[in-house]
């Protein structure tokens, strides 16, 4: 029994998590076939801000946060206007990209490292170390404040594409773009907005995640291959099923590591992905073909 | 005559540098109902992405209200008031019938009228409103045509372009699609439109232009149409 | 093959025949033998990505198992190294094979989604293997190593055997060779590929796919072909590199080595056969370059390779071959020298040719 309740404690945070990052991820690969790969490094921009602003200049921890959020939605246009502002018009956009932004994102990586060094930091931003028991599980108040933030977050991100103007404008982009420049939708701002959006997410996931454990310049990576795995899972483009995915995703992590063994987690969900990718490509919610092209 | 609402002079047009419009020159006068008519293939559909902004001409000129319009984006053209109902509708497919009506009233302007004209169009097509929370990939071949003229009619546009709106359909929906098309041209809105065949507009149209390999090769009412069937044999095969 | 591509490589082969009495320092050596192996690497990459048009970022993978199969087979077996290679070369192929029949099928993206994780999870299963290694333990009962070594990974399974036929001070001459001629071969299979139908029919595919397929070019069989051919010289070039050093670890599959590799593929130009050469040398001079100027080179080297990637990507996705080319063609047509060709021209003829 306490397993299981371990496994929900610890799936459910993970899946919060995951589901931030590759919600924005699949957003904006939806809006305009765009595999952000620095989406990883963004994350970590993000909770390096929140060092930034809090350590550094000084700040109390209320603003440091909203503050670095800020940040990482600049982050987010600077990046579409240095890369895919310049590529949209361009054969092969897809892959071209993807490529140009491995680049940005091992170098955004590495300048952090020169910046902060290769040691880790504790998030300040975290209340792990105060919790209660449910069942002799201990479940810090951290987790709370993740689920909280990530329940709020995606209601707000739902009600915003399906309540608001330009929401429907992004909804509207993502499935025929031609037809949304025919209503007058400008989709050069859409994707802007769309990749602030998507960094801001990513930030806050970036924050959370580095609460969990601790902040270094590295800890992208693994997230966003995790980010990638469940939008694959959901299907590309399909942000609601991403939602899902996410939560299966963290709870098949947790589980795997509670009853197998914690580094046995991440290569679980990698071969699972892999199975999933050849027997459904088009992911377990899709409803589209793979081929986009 | 009115004066023209819509000019096309000496336009160009094509993909990757192969020409598919050569030289196309007509008018649209405000409150007329302009056809085109051509095979497949021989750059109806070109023609309309061109006025409607999807894509850049490669020479010549469009002028809509007077002023030169060439080469603007279809966002900057549907603000000026040019509508295109495309070809295949292009709905936003999983959106509902009344978000994919929004998305038709997106801009401002039309935004601000939208409650009163929706319940206009429900009007015209009450099948939208029975079906309005339905998602737009669940409607019938008949339902998205009537969803993509609704769509198009929000946005509020002083021009419509209709392109094929036939294509596709079973006689019976040809015949209420058209319907609706005589009803706007009743009420004073100007339309152009391209069909493959003249069946359907040869009474409806004020004017009638055949295009043939991407220009256009004879026009005239559709009462002079009839008179000379050699026309039709030639250009169109009957 | 044209007449100047071959003086291009008859003159670039005596050149780096005659590298090595030059009186160059040793570790110069070291160097370009190191970019002979990754040349090699990109050139067969480059038949997959840019002739093939399959987006495979699975390389790496393929280069560590012929890395890693060597070493398992020198250590375990006590085989020499000679032996392993074909062996190696082998068990990339079959990964390949594998991992082509998965997602050939699949659109750009997906394959490259799925061949990430493929190395992904080969990094993460190495470096997680911590359980001593029953096999291990016949060869040395006193240590605890795993299978794979781990995070540290494994040494000890011989290596060129230069050093015991040429002697210490020429050793490294020996190594620089063996290289050379894996390079060599590398880049007359990518020649022959891209010359072949197999190659004309992907120019074909990709300038004109509708003519292309209703002259039957399968697309299948031949992304499985070269998928297949390039991995053996991929999987020889680690075996050949873990033979080089006498060690590998999981760190042949991160970042940096795939960021090297990436930047010397897309700024030497995708799917043109000089691309990879040339990459890789101006790539490695660069690398030389910086790390000789900036003491502290080694982290900022990542953060310019990175903007290199990505500017390059951004604002000449043809890379340098490609730039280089179009100057070509615009000084021939300025002086006359040859008439401006509308694409769809050369697609058609290339198509008719590969067909003939």
């Amino acid at each position: 029994m306490n397993f299981f309740l371990q496994i929900i404690v610890s799936g459910l945070t993970l899946g919060a998590m995951y589901s931030l990052s590759a919600v924005g991820l699949s957003l904006v690969w939806g809006s305009f076939n765009m595999l952000n790969m620095a989406h990883g490094a963004i994350m970590t921009l993000g909770a390096y801000f929140v060092i930034i602003w809090f350590d550094s200049m000084g700040m109390t921890l209320w603003l440091a946060a909203p503050f670095a959020l800020i940040c990482a939605a600049i982050a987010g246009v600077i990046l579409y206007f240095i890369s895919a502002h310049w590529m949209l018009t361009k054969r092969a956009f897809d892959t071209n990209i993807m490529i140009a932004t491995i680049g940005i994102s091992i170098a955004l990586q590495t300048g952090l490292l020169k910046a902060f060094g290769g040691e880790p930091y504790a998030q300040p931003l975290s209340l792990r170390s105060y919790s209660f028991m449910v069942n002799d599980v201990p479940v810090s108040y951290q987790r709370l404040v993740i689920w909280a933030t990530a329940l709020i977050l995606m209601v707000g991100v739902g009600i915003f594409l399906s309540r608001t103007n330009f929401g429907r404008a992004v909804r509207a982009t993502a499935q025929n773009r031609d037809a949304a420049q025919l209503m007058g939708v400008r989709v050069r701002r859409v994707y802007v907005a769309v990749l602030a959006l998507a960094s801001v997410l990513a930030a806050v996931s970036g924050i959370m995640l580095s609460s969990m454990k601790e902040l270094m310049p590295l800890m992208g990576g693994e997230p966003l291959l995790k980010a990638f795995i469940v939008i694959i899972l959901a299907g590309l483009g399909n942000v609601t099923g991403a939602l899902y995915a996410a939560i299966l995703v963290g709870l098949l992590e947790a589980a795997v590591q509670v009853l197998v063994g914690a580094q046995y987690g991440f290569p679980a969900i990698l071969i699972f992905v892999i199975l999933v990718l050849i027997w459904k490509p088009a992911g377990l919610f899709g409803r589209r073909t793979v081929a986009r092209q | 005559m009115a004066e023209n609402l819509l000019t096309v002079e000496g336009l160009f047009a094509g993909y990757d540098g192969q020409p598919v419009l050569r030289d196309l020159t007509f008018d649209v006068p405000k409150g007329a109902l302009i056809a085109l008519i051509g095979p497949n293939g021989h750059g109806k559909t070109t023609l309309m992405r061109c006025i409607a902004g999807l894509l850049k001409p490669t020479t010549g000129k469009v002028e809509f209200s007077g002023k030169k319009v060439t080469g603007l984006p279809a966002e900057e053209m549907v603000s000026r008031g040019v509508v295109l109902i495309p070809q295949g509708d292009m709905l936003f497919p999983d959106m509902s019938v009344v978000d994919n009506l929004r998305m038709g009233a997106f801009l401002p302007a039309a935004r601000a009228k939208f409650s009163e004209n929706v319940e206009e169009i429900y009007g015209m097509l009450p099948r939208l409103k029975e079906r309005s929370s339905q998602m737009a990939r669940t409607l019938s071949g008949g339902e998205r045509r009537m969803l993509a003229i609704g769509r198009g009619l929000l946005s509020g546009g002083e021009i419509l372009l209709l392109d094929e709106p036939s294509l596709g359909l079973a006689p019976i929906v040809i015949d209420q699609i058209y319907e609706i098309i005589e009803n706007l041209r009743k009420q004073g809105r100007t339309i152009l439109l391209v069909e493959e065949s003249p069946n359907r507009i040869i009474d409806l149209a004020d004017h009638i232009h055949l295009l043939d390999t991407g220009s256009i090769v004879w026009d005239g009412t559709g009462q002079e149409l009839q008179a000379q069937p050699q026309i039709l044999e030639t250009y169109l095969g009957g | 093959m044209s007449r100047r591509d071959l003086i291009i490589l008859v003159v670039l082969i005596a050149f780096a025949i005659a590298f090595p009495y030059m009186g160059v320092p040793r570790y110069l050596l070291t160097s370009a033998l190191v970019m002979f192996c990754f040349a090699t690497v990109v050139t067969q990459w480059n038949l997959v990505f840019g002739v093939a048009g399959i987006f495979s970022l699975g390389q790496l993978a393929i280069f560590a198992i012929g890395a890693y199969t060597t070493a398992v087979m020198g250590r375990y077996l006590d085989m020499n190294v000679w032996y392993t290679f074909p062996i190696a070369g082998l068990a990339g192929v079959g990964l390949s094979l594998l991992v082509g029949l998965a997602t050939l099928r699949m659109k750009g993206v997906y394959v490259a989604l799925l061949t990430i994780a493929i190395a992904q999870m080969m990094f993460v299963l190495i470096q997680t293997d911590t359980a001593c290694s029953e096999l291990n333990r016949i060869i040395n009962p006193q240590t605890c190593i795993s299978f794979t070594g781990g995070s540290q990974g494994l040494g000890d399974f011989g290596s060129f055997g230069w050093r015991e036929v040429l002697g210490g001070r020429d050793a490294v001459r020996g190594d620089y060779y063996t290289m050379l001629g894996l390079l060599v071969v590398g880049v007359l299979v990518s020649f022959f590929i891209i010359n072949s139908r197999i190659g004309l029919g992907f120019k074909a595919l990709r300038d004109n796919p509708e003519l292309a397929a209703s002259r039957g070019i399968s697309q299948f069989k031949y992304q499985l072909i070269v998928f297949g051919v390039s991995a053996f010289l991929t999987a020889v070039a680690g075996s050949f590199y873990a033979a080089k050093f006498k060690a590998v670890g999981p760190g042949i599959l991160g970042f940096d080595l795939l960021l090297l590799l990436i930047a010397m593929l897309v700024v030497g130009g995708l799917g043109r056969a000089w691309g990879p050469l040339l990459g890789a040398l101006v790539i490695t001079i660069f690398r030389e370059g910086v790390d000789n100027i900036m003491t502290e080179g080694l982290q900022w080297r990542d953060v310019i390779f990175g903007g290199i990637v990505a500017a390059v990507m951004i604002f000449m996705p043809e890379g340098l071959t490609g730039t280089l080319d179009r100057l070509w063609n615009y000084i021939l047509i300025k002086l006359g020298f040859a008439k401006a060709r509308s694409s769809t021209v050369t697609a058609v003829a290339q198509d008719k040719k590969a067909n003939d």
